[in-house]
């Protein structure tokens, strides 16, 4: 729409103004917040169920039609998904991954957005160009051969393998690059002048100025090693020490034999879920923000 | 650009060099005690690996040097994704359970260890006490073996042996004898009686289902065995069993599921020994399942300690009741080729000392409702207790094993080859396919053309 | 002028990421676009001795000639071309409805954001139980143990249930589950996205039209949707490429068989293929593959930015 449509439509509603609408208003208020919570209800329902399926009994979750809420709160299918899913030690390998892959990542993710917001050099433009194409790429083509790789180096079965592969982000690159352009140069110059060391501005000046970004990028890798699935299955799943939330609770619950209990899953996935509510609950501004910057300035 | 693509694939070949030395088997080396680590990759539940843990003790009190770690990989699936992931890289277990189709798939990369060599050396080993043992089997030992088992070893084409066998189970009919008595019902020994007793049961009980089958693609396979009708073969081609008799049986099968005498796992949405075991309004009264699940198949004790109903198992419906045909389950255990012989000899000792020990044997059977492998465990004095005690309680497991040792003669595998797990697969989805098509269609042309599907995704599966 | 010394002090800056670079993505590219053209590349036949490989397009052909490669890219594309539009309208439907409203308005936001934090295999194992069924489904003497909520749900309004996922179950019922499962994990992002651009927006814009009393539905149309244009690009493309890459969300449901009992492989995705190749030591198989997703995802992008360019206000 061009700025001129603007300016015709905005003399002619100079000419008239309404007064007879209040009524209409509200009724379409009332609609609008009557759609919205219809599709909250929506939204949350999967939720309610996973809540309430994992409080029930066995028999009770088998009932048709069944309980919207359980008659006898078993919180002891909680205590029963812990140590039938192993989610402690899994719960312990995935913040682990978590932990150790976003501290390294934010270093390097810093480090290279600094060299290309603010250093100069030749080729950078090139360079820069040439890893933003590679984002088209689906990850597919990639863990083709990096199973390979990693399995050359040995590192089937570590942590290691799931930390490295991942530690370079373009996209983090781009976003914290974005957020380092938009630093006044002048400040940069200053400091220079200053005698201040490029290392010294960047983690004094630079890292402090975009912390909302970083923390955005720390929640979103924090939620991507929460839910990664393919990579670790591919290559740390042999047992226990090494597994992912996400494959624990694939796996255990996918037995040959034997009844599954339904709830007992239920609470399992729940738990699984919990943290990163929690999470989400907390941060809630810092993870909106960073997902809502990758769309605006996409 | 044909040499740009040359030198890529140069480069990519001595990036993926492999660390698999195939090793050439003349004489096999006897242990020399060196101190060795030995991997073995099993798929033991925390019951079991209580059992192996003490029998480990006990083998490193004979050698002290040679230190066993094992790792519990998920399901018999797991064990081989992982180890194919695992052997181009040569870091492959020394040790693993198996189901000769893996032993199949490891061979494309020549991994696997033949034991013949092993087996028939002569050569003296020094046990920690200062008492000495051949590296082999003895003539007793070779003999103990039921022999079905033991030759499912050399099922490879070449004659040679390539794995031990660990532990049998294998598919027995259980049924709620409770039920059964107070009806007077006979438990059915073909598949014509059993069409009578699902007629029967459903006069009685209206919102049940008489049958839950398990496993489709057991039930597939034991019915080609029962009818002797062409499934796979070892040599290709390798798929067979789209042919008329195949399709005759599915068809009635279909029929039954229809009218609701049986239903099977996937098919019921959920597991029938869960529909077996329930004390709801709608249960199953006979349910078939792998013998080595027995305590799955048992109803959850009442409050006052007794059992809702009491579980009666016996030998799966036949076509031919004097000729009976029951699948062979249950893990063998493959030795890798390592670079180092005295790894492969250690390995090969702590093989034998599983397979042979009546101890081991008898106490791995009673803790998981497998069978055991040797003859001589039916001698052993515990083991007889286990078995004299066998009930439809407390004592299913044993009352599992001793229907199994009842049948042993009837026990068939089918072949092995690179490929046997697809048409496994397949199968199993072919029968719940066929199953569902409704009433009413064209029930012979989609039967037709699902066995025609099937054919397509074996073949395409070994395509290269 | 760009002096040497920071030329120098730029690439050490540079050196953790070019490292990991050039071992994890550059490489990957060269070899696999090698071993795509490798017939019949696989590691264990490899190890077994087999080194020399025919170089020519029969991995392409052989995943094409896939029995289960039609219908891969069959559901590869439905649930592109239908969750996309209908996440999209949903989205920007509840981002202008938040919009306008004022109390309330933070809390609802957050409601709708809740999907994105959640693990998307756990909760299709929540959406498989609200959809499974126990019993022997369309059967001459049907015995149901379970419905599962979503058909409770139906019965109670006196509709018929629905086989939606178990054995028996017919392709469109499967695709309504997965549909409804994926727009439900994608709304929330596209939401966000929307709504950020909503508030980013003029309201001078929106005080003509009040002024003006223009109805809502042409203020979304006219105003709302031009001036959101680039946003609602950035979510149909990403959508896309996200949407061929579809794979997590079938196998949380329908578990790694990808499909129902009686028809495992019916929901397959080419990202599916990948992975199945992948397994079967197939990895000259799973490169192809790969590749032909590549060129479908940069085709269909090409498409997208083409048609935004026309159609994108700027």
């Amino acid at each position: 729409m061009s700025e001129n449509t603007f300016k015709v439509m905005k003399q002619k509603n100079m000419r008239r103004i309404s007064g007879f609408a209040e009524p209409m208003r509200v009724l379409s208020q009332l609609s609008i917040y009557l759609f919205l919570f219809l599709m909250a209800l929506i939204v949350l329902f999967p939720f309610y169920w996973m809540v309430i399926s994992s409080l029930k009994s066995l028999a009770e979750y088998k009932l048709s039609p069944p309980t919207f809420w359980p008659k006898q709160v078993l919180l002891s299918n909680y205590a029963d998904a812990f140590t039938t899913a192993n989610l402690g030690r899994l719960f312990w390998n995935t913040m682990y991954v978590g932990v150790v892959s976003t501290i390294l990542s934010l270093i390097i993710t810093v480090l290279t957005a600094f060299a290309f917001a603010r250093l100069e050099f030749k080729g950078k433009e090139t360079l820069f160009g040439a890893l933003l194409a590679t984002m088209m790429i689906p990850g597919e083509l990639f863990t083709i051969t990096n199973y390979s790789t990693v399995i050359k180096f040995g590192w089937l079965d570590t942590f290691t393998v799931l930390i490295v592969p991942f530690l370079v982000s373009i996209f983090y690159i781009y976003l914290l690059r974005q957020n380092f352009l938009q630093i006044p140069n002048e400040l940069y110059l200053a400091a220079k002048v200053d005698g201040t060391g490029d290392f010294k501005y960047l983690w004094k000046v630079m890292v402090p100025l975009s912390l909302p970004t970083l923390i955005s990028i720390t929640i979103l890798k924090m939620m991507g090693a929460w839910n990664s699935y393919i990579w670790p299955r591919l290559v740390a799943n042999k047992d226990d020490t090494h597994r992912m939330i996400t494959n624990g609770l694939r796996n255990a619950f996918t037995e040959t034999t034997g009844d599954v209990n339904y709830p007992v899953q239920m609470a399992a996935v729940a738990l699984v879920s919990i943290p990163l509510f929690l999470v989400f609950v907390f941060l809630r501004k810092y993870i909106m923000s960073g997902v809502s910057r990758s769309g605006i300035k996409g | 650009m044909k040499k740009l693509v040359s030198m890529l694939l140069v480069l990519a070949m001595m990036l993926c060099v492999a660390g698999v030395s195939v090793a050439e088997e003349a004489a096999v080396p006897a242990y020399d005690g060196s101190e060795v680590t030995i991997t073995f990759y099993h798929t033991m539940g925390s019951n079991l690996t209580t059992v192996l843990d003490a029998y480990i003790a006990e083998f490193n009190a004979i050698y002290p040097n040679i230190k066993i770690e094992y790792t519990s990989v998920g399901g018999y699936d797991d064990v081989r994704d992982q180890i194919s992931k695992e052997i181009p890289e040569g870091i492959q277990p020394n040790i693993a359970y198996c189901y000769p189709d893996h032993v199949a798939l490891y061979n494309l990369a020549k991994a696997v260890q033949t034991l013949d060599a092993y087996i028939d050396s002569e050569a003296v080993v020094t046990r920690a006490d200062g008492t000495t043992e051949i590296m082999g089997l003895t003539a007793e030992q070779k003999a103990d073996f039921i022999e079905g088992y033991y030759n499912e070893g050399r099922e490879f084409g070449d004659g040679l042996m390539y794995t031990m066998p660990l532990s049998k189970s294998t598919e027995v009919l259980y049924y709620n004898k409770t039920f059964f008595d107070a009806n007077n019902i006979a438990v059915p020994t073909t598949w014509a009686e059993l069409e009578e007793v699902c007629k029967k049961i459903i006069e009685i009980d209206y919102y049940s289902i008489p049958l839950g089958y398990d496993s489709e693609a057991n039930w597939f396979i034991t019915m080609t065995e029962q009818y002797n009708t062409p499934y796979t073969s070892a040599t290709a081609p390798h798929f067979l069993f789209d042919n008329a008799e195949n399709k005759a049986f599915i068809k009635m099968f279909r029929d039954w599921y229809q009218e609701g005498y049986l239903t099977t796992q996937s098919l019921y949405g959920a597991y029938t020994s869960g529909l077996f075991t329930s004390t709801g309004d709608i249960k199953s009264y006979m349910s078939i399942g792998s013998s080595a699940g027995a305590t799955y198949q048992r109803p959850a004790k009442n409050a006052d300690g007794t059992y809702p109903f009491e579980v009666g198992i016996a030998t799966i419906p036949q076509v031919d009741a004097n000729n009976k045909k029951v699948i062979s389950q249950g893990p063998s255990l493959c030795i890798f080729k390592k670079a180092n012989p005295q790894e492969v000899a250690a390995s090969w000792l702590f093989v034998k000392y599983l397979t042979t020990t009546v101890e081991f044997q008898a106490e791995f059977s009673m803790a998981s409702g497998y069978v055991p492998v040797i003859k001589s465990v039916a001698e052993n004095e515990i083991y007889a207790d286990f078995i004299a005690n066998a009930d439809g309680g407390d004592f299913v497991s044993a009352l599992s094993a001793k229907v199994c040792l009842e049948q042993q003669d009837a026990y068939y595998t089918s072949p092995a080859f690179n490929g046997s797990s697809t048409a496994r697969d397949q199968v199993g989805a072919l029968m719940t396919k066929c199953f569902t098509i409704p009433d009413g269609s064209d029930v012979d042309g989609l039967i037709d053309a699902a066995f025609a599907d099937a054919i397509a995704e074996c073949e395409y599966a070994v395509g290269w | 002028m760009v002096d040497s010394k920071q030329q120098w002090k730029a690439w050490l800056y540079l050196a953790p990421a070019i490292i990991l670079l050039l071992v994890f993505t550059v490489w990957p590219i060269i070899n696999t676009v090698a071993m795509a053209f490798m017939e019949g590349y696989s590691g264990l036949g490899k190890t077994g001795g087999e080194v020399t490989f025919k170089i020519g397009v029969g991995n392409f052909t052989h995943v094409v000639a896939h029995p289960d490669f039609r219908q891969a890219l069959l559901n590869t594309c439905l649930l592109c071309v239908i969750t996309v539009p209908v996440s999209t309208v949903l989205a920007l439907l509840i981002a202008v409805a938040l919009n306008a409203i004022k109390p309330l308005q933070k809390a609802l936001q957050t409601v709708f954001f809740v999907p994105y934090v959640t693990n998307s295999i756990a909760i299709g194992m929540v959406f498989a139980a609200m959809f499974n069924v126990i019993g022997n489904i369309g059967t001459r003497r049907e015995i149901i143990t379970s419905y599962g909520v979503v058909n409770d749900i139906i019965r109670a309004f006196g509709g018929k249930w629905i086989n939606w996922i178990n054995s028996g179950s017919s392709y469109w019922a499967n695709m309504f589950v997965l549909i409804v499962y994926i727009v439900w994990n994608a709304l929330p992002f596209k939401i966000l996205v929307l709504l950020g651009g909503l508030q980013s927006v003029n309201k001078q814009y929106y005080d003509a039209a009040k002024v003006d009393s223009t109805p809502r539905w042409r203020v979304l149309t006219r105003i709302t949707v031009p001036l959101l244009s680039p946003m609602i690009a950035y979510v149909v493309i990403t959508g896309f490429i996200g949407g061929f890459k579809e794979y997590t969300s079938i196998v949380g449901i329908f578990g790694e068989k990808m499909g129902p009992a009686h028809l495992p492989g019916r929901l397959n995705t080419m990202v599916g293929l990948i992975y199945e190749s992948l397994e079967n030591d197939n990895q000259g198989g799973a490169s192809a593959a790969a590749l032909i997703l590549f060129g479908i995802i940069l085709v269909v992008t090409m498409i997208n930015l083409y048609v935004s360019k026309k159609r994108v206000h700027y």
